[in-house]
């Protein structure tokens, strides 16, 4: 009986597990199609994605749901406890992406009609293949418990955080040379926001499938610098988080 | 006496007890094969003494055991067979519980990314077939690169039961872009022949009752500029369409260098006009392939064409030619304006482009790029684009190299 009901734990476990690979598919697709719906002002396309994204909404909710249930009625202890906890801050991450592309959508609506030119279109395009690339080596990381990959996604993070300043320059420079008007200036400068922040997300997700295998906190770094601070002591080097 | 008596119930005690231990020995057997015998017919058989029964039911037995092992092989046959076809397959029993699923379908249905997203619809689909339902989907991956898959799912029934569901996926990728190759190439020819045609017939009726020689000469120039445009149309949709029908019989040795020589002369001039420079790389040594000349020289020039009148102002193109391996690869690298993500499998195609509103400006037939594609088709070579938009484009041809002339 206890052997029946610990493989149903476990089962539910890969459950949530798999539902949040799932769910990290449907968002991980949306950034391409996002962009591309963008780049060529599909208005039709990008009304879809916005729809989808509610749908996205109703996973995520679905999931929060199968943990807390998990966590109320099998009472985890150590891993199966970290699992849950990460798979509860995975769902929160994946949710906020897809909300990010569906913010880029909305752009795609509000600049419409509007040239970009070859360089900015070229600037978006690589930022979205960057973030792209950074989400599903989050979700990698998440399927295969590699912290040594979710460790590594901080400095992969910084070619995108690059882009994002080399987009911001280029939309400045478009805007001196009045190529489009500052009211698509500023939705080209959060548009780039968005892909930045997905980048980030991904580093969060990284941090927390670290927190999920090796126990490590993210505070700890943090953590660390404040009592450091307190304490007045030196050799600590200062972060940038 | 009494010795022979005890020799006799001695012997007789070990025969009784022989008999007795054999009898034990074939009950024992008979339990067994009974045993067996009922788990292979699934019904009581009376268990009986007689050795004869015995026999009939180890055949029985081995029978079933044959019936049994010549299923697992059908088993085995129809589940290589359904591992041999590309499509996916997945078959589900009436709980919806998996009891076949093909390499191809299991890559979906514990993938990750876009195939996590076809492994959802996968299950879908299932769910409403094992309820009895006909369901078929298409699902677009954005990848890139990009895929299209069809996905369907059909009950299975069984006397008139149901028993399970059957899910197929088929990757349409290819069939959907050849569609898409169709239906623009219709539309496209069109607006390519149609468009200077519509011109022609509208300058010459102008030219009708026009009596002011300004107007009149003004009107001829754009006439014979536009009769030109067509006749270059079908010129290339010729010249494309005599390649395609090139054999290879006709090739000899040609030296690479002399071919990108010979395509950097041809467009020295538009280069100039287009204040743009051409720079060329190429290593010393000759570098043979096996081909036709003209085509080869056809398909460089059209690459170094397409570069000049995608560059900007002032801008530089790089040709490099390099052996690797068993190849030597042409590079045209540009610094324009570059190709969207999303266009670069197209390029290739006849009259696809990229911005239909320049195609006018820039004076092009439409048809450059696809030439390069099946010159170098042709020479058993392949051409490639990478790009990124605002910072150029690079094409790059790879061509067999000539086996040296010790060998052929």
């Amino acid at each position: 009986m206890t052997e029946e009901l610990r493989k149903t734990y476990h089962e539910q476990l890969e459950a949530v597990r798999e539902s949040i690979i799932r769910m990290a598919g449907l968002v991980g697709e949306t950034i391409p199609r996002g962009t591309d719906s963008l780049l060529a002002g599909d208005l039709a396309e990008a009304q879809r994605i916005i729809e989808a994204d509610d749908v996205i909404d109703a996973m995520s909710v679905e999931l929060e749901e199968s943990c807390y249930q998990l966590l109320a009625l099998q009472q985890p202890m150590a891993s199966d406890l970290r699992a849950i906890t990460t798979a509860l801050w995975m769902t929160a991450e994946i949710e906020r992406t897809g909300d990010l592309m569906a913010n880029i959508c909305q752009a795609t609506r509000r600049a419409y009609g509007s040239s970009f030119g070859p360089r900015i279109r070229g600037l978006i395009a690589q930022m979205s293949e960057e973030a792209a690339r950074l989400f599903r080596l989050a979700i990698d990381s998440y399927a295969e418990a590699n912290s040594g990959l979710a460790v590594a996604l901080d400095d992969i993070d910084d070619r995108l955080d690059e882009l994002h300043l080399d987009t911001i320059e280029a939309i400045f420079e478009g805007s001196r040379e009045q190529t489009f008007e500052m009211q698509v200036a500023v939705q080209l400068a959060l548009v780039c926001r968005f892909y930045e922040r997905i980048g980030d997300h991904a580093v969060i997700m990284g941090e927390r499938v670290r927190y999920m295998v090796d126990g490590w906190l993210p505070e700890h770094s943090g953590a660390l610098r404040a009592k450091a601070r307190e304490t007045g002591m030196s050799g600590v080097a200062p972060g940038t988080r | 006496m009494i010795t022979l008596l005890v020799i006799l119930v001695v012997v007789l005690a070990v025969a009784v007890g022989s008999i007795v231990v054999g009898v034990r020995q074939r009950h024992k057997v008979n339990q067994r094969l009974d045993r067996l015998a009922n788990r292979v017919s699934g019904a009581m058989a009376p268990a009986s003494k007689s050795p004869v029964a015995a026999v009939k039911r180890l055949e029985a037995v081995m029978e079933a055991r044959e019936t049994e092992q010549r299923l697992r092989g059908v088993e085995r046959r129809y589940e290589a067979a359904l591992e041999a076809v590309d499509w996916g397959v997945v078959v589900v029993d009436e709980t919806e519980e998996v009891v076949f699923s093909n390499l191809s379908a299991s890559w979906y249905l514990e993938g990750r990314h876009g195939e996590a997203v076809v492994g959802q619809k996968i299950d879908d689909l299932i769910h409403a077939a094992a309820l009895g339902e006909r369901v078929s989907e298409t699902v677009t991956l954005f990848g890139p690169p990009r895929r299209v898959l069809f996905v369907s799912a059909l009950p299975i029934v069984d006397q008139e039961e149901l028993c399970g569901a059957i899910a197929l996926i088929h990757d349409v990728t290819a069939l959907e872009q050849s569609n898409a190759i169709r239906r623009d190439f219709v539309s496209n020819i069109s607006h390519e022949l149609r468009t200077p045609i519509g011109a022609v017939s509208l300058l010459a009726e102008t030219l009708i009752g026009e009596h002011d020689p300004a107007v009149i000469d003004s009107l001829a120039a754009r006439l014979r500029i536009e009769s030109e445009r067509l006749a270059a149309t079908v010129q290339d949709l010729l010249e494309l369409s005599q390649i395609e029908h090139s054999r290879d019989n006709e090739f000899a040795q040609v030296v690479i260098q002399g071919v990108v020589s010979g395509a950097h002369d041809r467009v020295r001039i538009a280069a100039a006009q287009s204040d743009v420079s051409i720079r060329v790389e190429m290593p010393k040594q000759e570098i043979t392939v096996r081909g036709d000349r003209r085509q080869l020289t056809s398909a460089v020039f059209n690459l170094l064409d397409n570069a000049i009148k995608f560059s900007n102002s002032a801008g530089t193109i790089r040709v490099t030619v390099r052996e690797a391996l068993a190849w030597v690869e042409v590079e045209v690298a540009d610094e324009g304006i570059g190709i969207p993500r999303q266009d670069l499998d197209r390029i290739f195609e006849r009259f696809y482009r990229v911005d239909r509103g320049r195609s006018r400006t820039s004076g092009g037939t439409g048809l450059g790029l696809s030439m390069v594609h099946h010159i170098v088709a042709n020479h058993a070579g392949r051409v490639s684009v990478t790009s990124t938009e605002g910072e150029g484009a690079t094409f790059t041809m790879e061509l067999p190299l000539a086996p040296s002339e010790s060998t052929s």
